[in-house]
């Protein structure tokens, strides 16, 4: 991927935040950061599509300013924003399911583009479990909505967070086993998503072939 | 730091005395970032209202915020920023450690090597592997220390005015040593004295003679016994030059490059230039 996805992004935007924006990519040091935190974290919260990809956005400009002036106002105010909206998760979810859906992609997108040394950021490592593991609730677990971000976050960060911690990865699939055999009214579609994850995590990260063309592959008519 | 900045800082202040305002001290002018990390260019108006303004009308971050009790370092802050970065510099300081450890024991033995054909007797460093300081807790205290005497306009100016290759011992700052094992006492005397020096780097300022006093308070007198004194002297300075007030003595030339020589350390310390 490149510019153009942030391209892309950005163009969702009225003109004056994209300018923020631009201007925030190029010479962070111009502009007022805790703003420009403010506007990715609010887009991320109204914008699925937004979410999945604010990540990148956010990794540009904490690069950029830590190369212009060894700077980190945008990458602090970022997280700090961002436990501010962890710590109201129950609320938020209690609000609006597609707000909740949201901010776990971000965090989670978060973790997966900011690094400290290219290690993930500590930091996040418990939020993010227990934004995943809430997902994976009963309750949670009958929304196809939440189901699906659910996998999708395992599916892209699922590697990285059993390496800094494994025991509460295991707490996590736990929960989605017994979820899928002992839970009833799933969707199939909800229990389809659980059974490739397992499958995923069993296989060491990795859809082996065949399952990959149980999953995926269109049913013949 | 931009030029962008800078002006904007020394538009900012000349609109201070114009309001006849006595806005925080001049040296939080020399910061680049406030005590929350924040670029102050982007926060000047803030500067005024600031919070930890010390008895004597200094700004919050004149002096490392560190004497202010005994409060532990590590994790005392819960916000994720803070964390974050705490992590960032346990790993900067093991990776240095690293380095330096790589770097010394290799000296270490080209040293021996030298010692078996030449038969000399091997200097203080030779058993510098053995020396080292290993407590993350004191690292992690000095890396702090370093970064705020870094964290200034001086600082920049300072590097980029003088390159590495043309430094020399005893004439420019250098940072100290923060591997070495030193006393409490010792190590916060190496530092201060490395950010008098930084301070003749510091950026032109109108008035010399309130940076002068500045410097005084900062240094305190008994910290330096033969720091000029003469006041007066420092009005006939030319505004657009740095000001040389933290000179330890009254020869100097205003020219960009103090040559003084001031000894303050007198131990040989190896090159090793990690903390850049």
């Amino acid at each position: 991927m490149d510019n153009s996805a942030e391209e892309y992004r950005i163009q969702s935007l009225d003109m004056d935040t994209q300018m923020l924006l631009k201007t925030a990519l190029k010479d962070p040091s111009s502009v007022n950061l805790e703003k420009v935190s403010d506007i990715l974290v609010d887009q991320s919260l109204k914008d699925q599509v937004f979410s999945k990809e604010a990540g990148r956005i956010c990794f540009t400009i904490v690069q950029a300013e830590a190369n212009q002036n060894n700077g980190n106002v945008f990458r602090r105010s970022l997280l700090n924003r961002l436990q501010q909206e962890f710590k109201s998760r129950e609320e938020t979810r209690a609000r609006s399911l597609q707000e909740w859906v949201c901010l776990v992609t971000f965090i989670c997108n978060i973790f997966d583009y900011l690094k400290v040394n290219n290690m993930p950021m500590v930091a996040l490592v418990h939020p993010v479990y227990d934004c995943l593991i809430r997902l994976s609730q009963p309750d949670a677990l009958m929304n196809e909505e939440e189901v699906d971000c659910l996998v999708l976050q395992l599916h892209r960060i699922g590697e990285q967070l059993e390496k800094v911690n494994g025991p509460r990865m295991n707490e996590l699939f736990y929960l989605l086993r017994d979820g899928f055999l002992l839970q009833e009214g799933l969707t199939s579609m909800a229990r389809l998503l659980l059974l490739e994850i397992l499958e995923f995590r069993a296989g060491g990260w990795v859809l082996s072939g065949t399952a990959h063309k149980y999953y995926y592959s269109e049913i013949a008519d | 730091m931009s030029n962008w900045t800078r002006g904007k800082r020394r538009e900012t202040r000349e609109n201070e005395h114009e309001n006849g305002s006595s806005g925080p001290s001049r040296w939080s002018h020399c910061r680049k970032r406030g005590v929350d990390g924040s670029l102050r260019a982007n926060r000047e108006e803030d500067a005024g209202r600031e919070k930890g303004v010390h008895s004597d009308s200094r700004n919050a971050s004149f002096t490392t915020p560190e004497g202010t009790g005994p409060v532990s370092r590590c994790g005392r802050k819960a916000d994720w920023g803070s964390q974050v970065e705490s992590d960032e510099m346990k790993r900067d300081v093991h990776r240095d450690m690293q380095r330096y450890r790589r770097r010394i024991l290799g000296a270490e033995v080209t040293q021996r090597e030298r010692k078996i054909s030449s038969g000399s007797s091997g200097s203080c460093d030779s058993k510098e592997g053995e020396h080292i300081e290993t407590d993350e807790a004191v690292l992690l205290r000095r890396q702090k220390q370093i970064n705020y005497g870094k964290n200034t306009l001086a600082y920049d100016r300072y590097i980029k005015e003088v390159p590495k290759h043309i430094r020399q011992p005893g004439v420019h700052p250098k940072t100290p040593n923060k591997f070495r094992k030193y006393s409490r006492r010792s190590w916060d005397q190496q530092i201060k004295l490395w950010k008098v020096k930084l301070h003749a780097w510091d950026p032109p300022t109108e008035e010399g003679q309130d940076k002068v006093l500045d410097d005084i308070e900062e240094l305190g007198i008994d910290d330096v016994m033969d720091i000029e004194l003469d006041f007066p002297d420092f009005q006939n300075v030319p505004a657009s030059l740095p000001t040389h007030s933290c000179s330890l003595g009254g020869e100097d030339d205003y020219s960009g490059t103090p040559v003084k020589i001031q000894k303050t350390e007198t131990t040989v310390q190896p090159d090793l230039a990690l903390w850049k």
